[in-house]
Order: C-alpha cells, then structure tokens, then sequence
C-alpha cells in the first residue's frame, strides 16, 4: 500500500493592483485545475497571512511554488515565514520580459496576451512539478504530455 | 489653516483563490475602486501587511478600513487587525449571498450569474459603508449599479487609488525628545502649508500640531516637543523645496 504522494504547493500573489497580479492568480488556475489537478494544491495567501494550520502544514508538508506579481514577492515571503520551502519562485515581470509580446492589460479580466501569459507561467510550473516528481521517489506521476515530449 | 487632504476609506479584500467568494472580494473590491467610489477610496494588497514595510502596516490607522472577506474565516479582517489596525467595518460575502435570493456563486476564475451578482451586491455594501464611514452617515445617491451600464472594468484605466502596493501611505520618522516616532501624512500636511506660503515660525506651532493630529496620536503633555520637532522638520522640507526649485 503506497502513501499518499505528496502535493505541489502553488502559492500566487494576491495582487489586486496590477495585471501581473491577475496573470499569477489565473496561472495557478490552470496549473491546479487543468495541467496538474491532483498533483497541486492552491494555497491561498490570505489563509497564510493569518496563520491558518491547515495552509501552515500544507506549505511545511510539501514543497511550494510561488508566482509574485510584483518586486516585493509576497507569497514567496510568507511562505518562508511560515516554514515552508520555495522550490521555485516565478515573477511573472521576468517572464514576461522573455516574451515582451504577451503585455497584460486589465485586472479584473485578462486581456488574451495576459491570460496567454498565465498559460506560460502554468507550462513552466508543470514542467516543474514533472521534474519533482522524478527526483523525489514516490511522488506523483509526470504528466502523460511532458513525457511524450521528453 | 490649510486644507488638508480629504480622508480616504481603505479597503482590504481577501481575494481567496481557492473559493469563488474570494473572486467576489476582488472583483467587488475593484468595482468600488474604479466604478463606485474612486474617489474616496484606496486599497492594499492584504499580504503586504506581513511582505512590506512600515508604511503598509500602517495602512489601517491612515485609512479608517473596511475589511472584505470570502468566508467566516475572515482573514482579510483578522489580519488586518493583526497587522495593521482593526478595521472600521467588515464585510462577509457568504453573509450577503447565503439562504438569500442571490444563491451561492461558482466559479473561481469565471464567476458565473450568481457570483456576478454577489459582485454587485458586494460592491453596493462596500459603497454604502464607504458613505457611513466618510460623512457619518449614508449618500444620497444610489450606491447600487445604475440603470445606464457603466464601461467593463476591463477597459477603465485604473485610478491613481487603485492600489497601495507601490505607493505607501506617507510616513516619515522624526526625533521626538531623543526618540525616533513614525509619523503619518507628514509630506502631505508640510505641502499645504508650503502652498500657504507659511513660514517655519513659532506661531504656526499649534496649527502644525492639529494638522498633524488628523492622522497621529499626539499625547498633551508631549505637545510643545512635538510642535517643535514638527517646525524643525517643516523648516527642512522647505529648506529642501527652496533647493530643488
């Protein structure tokens, strides 16, 4: 009987200023609903900054991946300040400075270049999560995808 | 006296990702900003209480805040008061929409009908207790969305209050008597008197003192170090204004 595998935990920032913010939230989206789903597990930061055990455990449990909308990389901050570890930590301004042709516009709904963006940002995540899952030994499956491109 | 700055309503919103409620914060949180009140309102991204610096922890004593949340969980509400100050009121979307005609919403990243309700009907609350907070008591006019529609979110540039999470509140450090006091809105009071051609003189001590009462605490009996300290720095800020011109 194996144990449970363990899940990814993917932290955005909760940016309400900008449309990076936005572009992190509906990246998460599409890496825990779509690319990864059952290999992922959203935490909310508004639970984090509050100290809530069950974010707390879920980030010390496992391992993160943080997605900041701005310079002063909030989700990556608290998850380190609630004891986790950040396996990896994507600004969404890096990413989009290597694909300039994907200018985010709009915070309540995306723009298609944000929302292609946000798409970009989940690929680069699940391709993350795939490579956890080969190192760690009993972690989740890599996607069927990932390992037809491979 | 100067005019000072018109007081501005903060509002917090959870903006939880793993519940549709969460979206509603955001999205009614933004309708506010943008469409409602854009000109009395301000907002910070709830995290920055923890990720940033002094200015943002003191977001919730420079603005009277109204805490937004998804859940009964209220994290938008409790850690505001944790980090920041307690909020002057609070609002719970699952309060708003629960066992009511506007039915639960789905959808985390596309709200469906109801949750775009609950975004209206959020909105208007958020509205109307920015109007009780401001005044002390409701605007006459409609807080609900009006019958002619307003431009998509979308397509509305954001106001320059759309977001605190670049632009802090002013806060600045000054000497009091030896010991270092951070003080809010300073900036903002010393421009007013500058426009009023005031000069750093004794005489102006006690109005630099209530300017300065509107957003800190000043105890009577540090009065006279306070308004000293106050013309000292008041005196540098024109010293550095005079210079740059």
């Amino acid at each position: 009987m194996s144990r449970a595998k363990p899940k990814v935990v993917i932290v955005p920032c909760s940016g309400i200023g900008k449309p990076y913010g936005t572009v992190s939230r509906e990246a998460a989206y599409i890496v825990t609903e779509e690319l990864c789903p059952g290999r992922t597990q959203l935490v909310p930061l508004s639970l984090l900054v509050l100290g809530d055990p069950q974010a707390r455990a879920a980030v010390t449990e496992s391992v993160a991946v943080t997605i900041d909308g701005c310079k002063l990389a909030c989700s990556t901050k608290m998850v380190k300040e609630s004891g986790g570890t950040v396996s990896k930590d994507i600004a969404v301004l890096d990413v989009f400075r290597r694909h300039r042709d994907l200018k985010p516009l709009g915070i309540a709904e995306l723009n298609l270049e944000g929302l292609k963006l946000a798409r970009v940002i989940a690929e680069e995540m699940a391709r993350h999560v795939d490579d956890l899952a080969a190192r760690v030994p009993g972690a989740s499956t890599p996607r069927k995808e990932e390992n037809e491109h491979a | 006296m100067p005019d000072l700055p018109k007081k501005k309503v903060g509002i917090v919103s959870c903006s939880g990702e793993e519940m549709p409620e969460g979206t509603v914060t955001r999205l009614a949180t933004l309708k506010v900003l943008w469409e409602l009140r854009p000109d009395d309102t301000v907002t910070i991204c709830l995290p920055l209480f923890l990720a940033g610096g002094q200015g943002e922890r003191t977001f919730a004593r420079y603005y009277p805040t109204i805490a937004v949340d998804g859940c009964e969980r209220r994290c938008a509400a409790k850690g505001t008061e944790m980090y920041s100050g307690k909020p002057a009121a609070s609002i719970v979307v699952k309060d708003l929409t629960a066992g009511g005609e506007l039915g639960s919403p789905e959808g985390k990243g596309r709200l469906n009908e109801r949750g775009k309700a609950a975004v209206e009907a959020t909105a208007a609350r958020i509205a109307t207790l920015v109007d009780e907070l401001r005044t002390g008591r409701p605007r006459q006019r409609a807080t609900a969305p009006s019958s002619t529609p307003s431009p998509p979110m979308e397509n509305q540039p954001p106001s320059q209050n759309a977001c605190s999470c670049t632009s802090t509140p002013p806060s600045s450090v000054i000497s009091i008597d030896g010991e270092k006091v951070s003080m809010l809105g300073l900036p903002l009071v010393f421009e007013r008197f500058l426009d009023s051609d005031k000069v750093a003189r004794e005489e102006i001590g006690p109005e630099l003192l209530k300017a300065a009462r509107v957003y800190n605490f000043i105890s009577p009996e540090k009065e006279t170090a306070y308004a000293g300290a106050l013309l000292r720095e008041y005196e540098a800020y024109r010293a550095s204004k005079r210079m740059n011109r």
